[in-house]
């Protein structure tokens, strides 16, 4: 049932001037002002391959051994020693010839043949591995600390493409948003929401979030309570106040344009066909089912359907909150376990999804982690096998000892599906036996940033100006992207 | 702590950072080819010099000389000149340094690429160097009987500019006064005015009034705390919570800062105990945030509190210079690290670009012309000595800093602007130094430097400028937009809803019913304050954004708790005057601080109906609350 009234109705009630432009205009309503951009005009930008990016992010460190690049397994039983442990799942065939992924990952399986799978794909190590460090510096491009509050990658896209409008036509829709990942009640949220953010670009361009994916119709739906017809009338009101008053002669036009404006903005999500992509509801029953893993699968749904309408950049989470989800220091094969089972059929599904809506080809999809794990390896040097763990434990005696508890920075695997990117390709290898490092082609955190910007046609030397000095959107200007990725 | 070799010079810069990489590289003018031009040209072909005929102050000139062919390097003489091992031909002269391999492969670079030049730019264009010391400007004498010492100087300034500016009719005319009490009272203790206070300010005939309102205001000891607390948290990035805290990497400096803004502690001793810190209580401010993990050379705890001090009391963003040679100023490393060495307890090694140069830092002050921090001192009598010349009395810019930070908070806008780049040269000099000066000589007074700002006919003129009218925020102030917390506390007050509790570890009141209700400033950010424009305190942050963005429009549109708040607040109101155009007085009073105007009183009692609800009159709320008067302080 729709909430809120037709939203073609005309408004005859503004009897000035000053406000009609501002109903009208849109263009500005996603973008402001400073800071002022030092490179970037388009004859310096790649073309772009994509016109919408959706990052599915494995938080919490997800182990390439246990789900894209799968090594030598080693079955469970009381008695195995640790260090002969490299994955807890067997293999299985892709629709990719030779390409192996892990058991209980089928439904990706089958779509393999769609993407490009890297599997060289490494991270520094910052003196100790650090999920909120490495998070922070996978969503920004930078290390933390930084001295200026350094824009998250979806905030970078909002900035500098804002929303999509070759999907509708319009503006309407917010750029960035941010999917299941809690802000508030749970461990390390302050060094979330360090990189949760527009940075030094203001809040226009940070992120909508939607914690919830079912619950994200009420961002854009008046609060519970009031009806359509009493929240259409509570901004006239708005608009007939500020015609009344001395906003019209009394207060810089400019000012006063760009609080309405943004008023004005609001009510056009709100009351535009876009906001229905909020209501995961509306999708049929089965569509819902097949998705509905969890969160994350819900999430996933959300997702398609922001993008389709319009939204530049989406992350879906899986959600950090630490020692959970793929923060696996314990119990580790049964909880990667129930991930696959969580993760399988919704990323498949989108993937589908964009495939058959002739969504995928301008749409990249991004499935990554802040970095990998291993039974053994710690990123410290003289870490032992106690370090990071909750089940410190050389020879495995019971199951939860049985999985990769520990943190690795040195061969990581990121999904690339889409967006310009080759359908059936793997980049770069990691050994077969400990330590399982990128031997062939390593892919830094900068130059996966420029790859994914160059298929949205942000080059990795763009950059703005803050307080006097350049700030680059892959670290310091110096992101390559991989070509070998693009078709 | 252990630094290595990450490459997170963040801000990029430099030769040596960005040419290793360079190679193919699209080049970087402003960082890449100006520092090699001034080092090796300059001296000779710019600023007025053009020895041989040949300059390049301009892109045009260095074209036009036809010693560089853009696009065409091996068709550019200069290059040859430059590798030229002829001493007679050969440039820079034989008898100044070379410029390297690498450097001259930069510029054939550039050259080839089409010799881009950073529009506006000019060599030699004489930089401004702001001067260090005090500077006792004579007052003008008073026109027209404005003879307020901030008038005076303005209107001289102002006539200095354009003598026919001088004339009254040109002066911005004064705001009414229902506007400058909302005004005063939102700027000095961040709440509204309440009806009673409007209507008593209009009911006050004498001419003194304003001058009067701005004391009682000021006096309000608790309620300007609660206010200004917000300016200064951001200022020295004090917070509740946030990085670092999870660790015990980080310290508050709430109790401290809080007592000092209410005892209005003079500056001099706010910057000694914050520098110098003689116990715990403040000294979170330069021990910074202690991050896991290693950080890179320009984050380290020293070098933080080098860029802390340097941009929170001097002005001075030294971010750049914490990596290289600052291209924007005239700061170097070696003053970054100088700094930083007098805080680091271990011997401090210089690092260029996150990479160890092998030279150690010796702790060093600024400014030498007005003393000097003795490097073999323990570190708390090197941090006492630097404090003491922070606010040496021949030391003007720590006080024309600050001044023309709260004037920046008054009046919308710096007479240096932006605030942190105080070697730009100020929009009106008498006027910044004859109050820098004012409060350096009556006891670094902070709450006198206010008042002298709310009391001029400049802070009492109205606003409405736009933010690129070179008068706004000088002679008038620029409308500013409520704070998160400003909007918050007017929320709370409108309804009755403010809570009890707060999270600042401060000692405010007895705890008991005399004690106010808390303020948004107490509190933890929310994810409303958030949306609203509270930053993230890992950084120093000196102003608000401006702007309402969709996000924060579309956080304010869909609030449940905001509705829900306003219900409340509804249903008080409609318990005090059930009746419309009562209830619609009440709620301009209590919001905008005025009566409605016709037309207003007309669409309100409309929306309202003869018999209003709690729904329709939160509804009302709603819409004034989003209204652009409600938003800004005009």
């Amino acid at each position: 049932m729709p909430f809120i009234p037709a939203p073609d109705a005309p408004e005859p009630i503004v009897r000035r001037d000053f406000l009609r432009h501002l109903a009208a205009a849109g263009a500005a309503a996603w973008a402001c002002g400073e800071p002022r951009a030092i490179a970037g005009d388009a004859s310096q930008q790649p073309a772009a391959t994509a016109d919408a990016c959706i990052v599915l992010w494995m938080a919490g460190g997800m182990a390439a051994p246990e789900t894209f690049d799968p090594k030598r397994y080693t079955p469970y039983e009381s008695g195995v020693e640790m260090k002969s442990v490299l994955s807890t799942f067997p293999a299985i065939d892709t629709t990719l010839d030779g390409v192996r992924i892990c058991e209980g990952l089928g439904e990706i399986a089958s779509v393999l043949d769609r993407g490009t799978l890297i599997r060289s794909a490494v991270q520094p190590d910052l003196g100790s591995i650090l999920h909120s460090r490495h998070q922070y510096h996978w969503h920004t491009g930078y290390v933390p600390p930084q001295t200026v509050a350094a824009p998250h990658l979806g905030a970078w896209m909002a900035k500098v493409l804002g929303p999509n409008q070759t999907a509708t036509g319009r503006d309407v829709m917010p750029p960035f948003i941010n999917i299941g990942q809690r802000l508030e009640g749970v461990g390390e949220k302050e060094e979330l929401k360090a990189f949760t953010t527009a940075g030094f670009f203001g809040s226009a361009f940070g992120p909508l979030n939607l914690p919830y994916p079912e619950l994200a119709a009420q961002s854009v739906r008046p609060p519970d309570g009031m009806t359509g017809t009493r929240y259409a009338a509570r901004h006239r009101l708005l608009r007939d106040l500020a015609e009344a008053g001395p906003e019209a002669d009394r207060i810089s036009p400019h000012q006063r344009d760009s609080l309405l404006r943004s008023a004005e903005s609001a009510y056009r999500l709100m009351s535009a066909p876009e906001r229905e992509a909020f209501d995961i509801t509306r999708e049929p029953a089965a569509v819902q089912a097949t998705y509905d893993t969890g969160r994350f699968g819900r999430g996933c749904l959300l997702a398609r359907r922001l993008v389709e309408s319009g939204a530049r950049f989406v992350e879906v989470t899986t959600e950090y909150v630490p020692f959970l989800h793929w923060d696996t220091h314990d119990a580790g094969h049964e909880t990667v376990a129930r991930l696959h089972a969580e993760i399988d059929r919704p990323v498949a599904q989108l993937i589908r999804d964009l495939d058959e809506r002739g969504l995928l080809d301008r749409t990249l999809v991004v499935l990554a982690s802040e970095f990998s794990r291993d039974a053994m390896i710690e990123g410290q040097p003289g870490s032992g096998a106690k370090d990071q763990s909750r089940a410190k434990v050389d020879v495995i005696t019971e199951p939860r000892h049985y999985g990769l508890h520990r943190h690795f920075t040195g061969g990581t695997s990121v999904l690339m599906f889409g967006g310009g990117v080759k359908r059936g390709f793997v980049h770069g290898r990691t050994a077969d036996e400990r330590p399982l490092v990128a031997v062939e082609d390593p892919v830094s955190v900068t130059d996966l940033h420029a790859t994914i910007l160059k298929a949205m046609g942000i080059g990795p030397k763009t950059g703005f100006e803050v307080e006097g000095r350049p700030f680059y959107v892959t670290e310091d200007g110096h992101g390559r992207p991989v070509e070998a990725v693009f078709a | 702590m252990p630094v290595r070799c990450l490459s997170h010079c963040i801000f990029v810069c430099t030769l040596v950072c960005a040419a290793e990489a360079a190679a193919a590289e699209r080049i970087d003018f402003a960082h890449q080819v100006v520092p090699i031009l001034r080092t090796h040209c300059a001296a000779c072909h710019a600023d007025g010099e053009a020895n041989g005929g040949f300059a390049i102050d301009t892109r045009g000139q260095l074209l036009e000389s036809g010693m560089v062919v853009a696009g065409e390097a091996a068709d550019s003489y200069a290059l040859e000149l430059i590798a030229s091992a002829d001493a007679d031909v050969m440039m820079p002269p034989p008898d100044r340094p070379r410029v390297s391999g690498k450097e001259a492969e930069i510029l054939r670079q550039w050259i080839d690429q089409g010799a881009e030049w950073e529009a506006g730019f000019r060599f030699g264009a004489a930089r401004y160097e702001p001067p260090l010391r005090p500077r006792r400007v004579e007052l003008p004498p008073a026109v027209d009987g404005r003879t307020h010492p901030i008038d005076r100087l303005l209107d001289a300034h102002l006539a200095s500019r354009d003598p026919a500016a001088a004339l009254s009719p040109l002066r911005p005319e004064r705001a009414d006064e229902a506007t400058f009490l909302r005004r005063a009272s939102l700027d000095l203790i961040g709440l509204l005015p309440t009806p009673e206070e409007v209507r008593a300010f209009a009911d006050d005939d004498a001419p003194d009034k304003r001058e009067r309102l701005i004391d009682t205001l000021l006096a309000r000891e608790v309620d300007y705390a609660d206010h200004w607390l917000t300016f200064w948290n951001d200022l020295l990035r004090n917070d509740y919570a946030g990085t670092g805290f999870i660790t015990k990497g980080r310290t508050q400096i709430s109790g401290w800062l809080y007592r000092s803004l209410r005892e209005n502690a003079p500056f001099d001793d706010m910057v000694r105990e914050l520098v110098a810190p003689p116990d715990d209580a403040s000294a979170g401010f330069i021990n910074g945030i202690k991050w896991r993990g290693e950080v890179s050379a320009g984050q380290t705890i020293p070098i933080q509190f080098s860029q802390s001090v340097s941009q929170s009391l001097l002005g001075i963003n030294m971010k750049c210079a914490s990596c290289h040679d600052s291209f924007i100023d005239r700061w170097t490393l070696a003053d970054a690290y100088g700094l930083a060495a007098i805080f680091a307890e271990q011997p401090l090694e210089l690092f260029r670009c996150d990479k160890p140069t092998g030279r150690t830092a010796e702790a060093a002050w600024l400014f030498p012309e007005i003393g000097s921090v003795d490097p073999a001192a323990p570190r708390e009598e090197r941090l006492r000595q630097l404090a003491e010349l922070l606010v040496h009395p021949e030391n003007g810019r720590t006080s024309r800093t600050i001044v023309n930070r709260l004037w920046g908070q008054m009046m919308g806008r710096g007479i240096v602007h932006p605030l942190d780049a105080m070697q730009t040269e100020p929009r009106d000099a008498d006027l910044l130094d004859w109050l820098a000066a004012d409060l350096q000589d009556h006891g670094y007074d902070l709450k006198r430097t206010l008042r002298l700002i709310a009391t001029s006919n400049a802070y009492a003129a109205r606003s409405g400028r736009d933010a690129d009218d070179p008068l706004a925020g000088l002679a008038a102030p620029l409308a500013k937009r409520l704070t998160a917390e400003q909007f918050v506390d007017a929320v709370w007050r409108l309804t009755g809803t403010a809570p009890k509790k707060y999270d600042a570890p401060i000692e405010r009141m007895a705890g008991d019913d005399s004690e106010p209700p808390a303020r948004a400033a107490l509190l933890v950010s929310t994810p409303l304050m958030r949306s609203l424009g509270r930053p993230n305190r890992d950084q120093i942050v000196t102003s608000r954004p401006a702007e309402l963005s969709t996000l924060e429009a579309l956080d304010l549109n869909t609030s449940a708790a905001l509705l829900a708040d306003l219900r409340v607040g509804a249903e008080r109101l409609l318990a005090e005057s059930p009746e419309p155009d009562a209830l619609v007085e009440a709620i301009m009073l209590r919001t905008l601080a005025r009566s409605p105007t016709a037309d207003e009183r007309q669409v309100m009692t409309d929306f309202l109906g003869p018999e209003p609800t709690a729904d329709g009159v939160a509804d009302l709320l709603w819409a004034t609350l989003m209204r652009p008067e409600f938003l800004l302080v005009r």
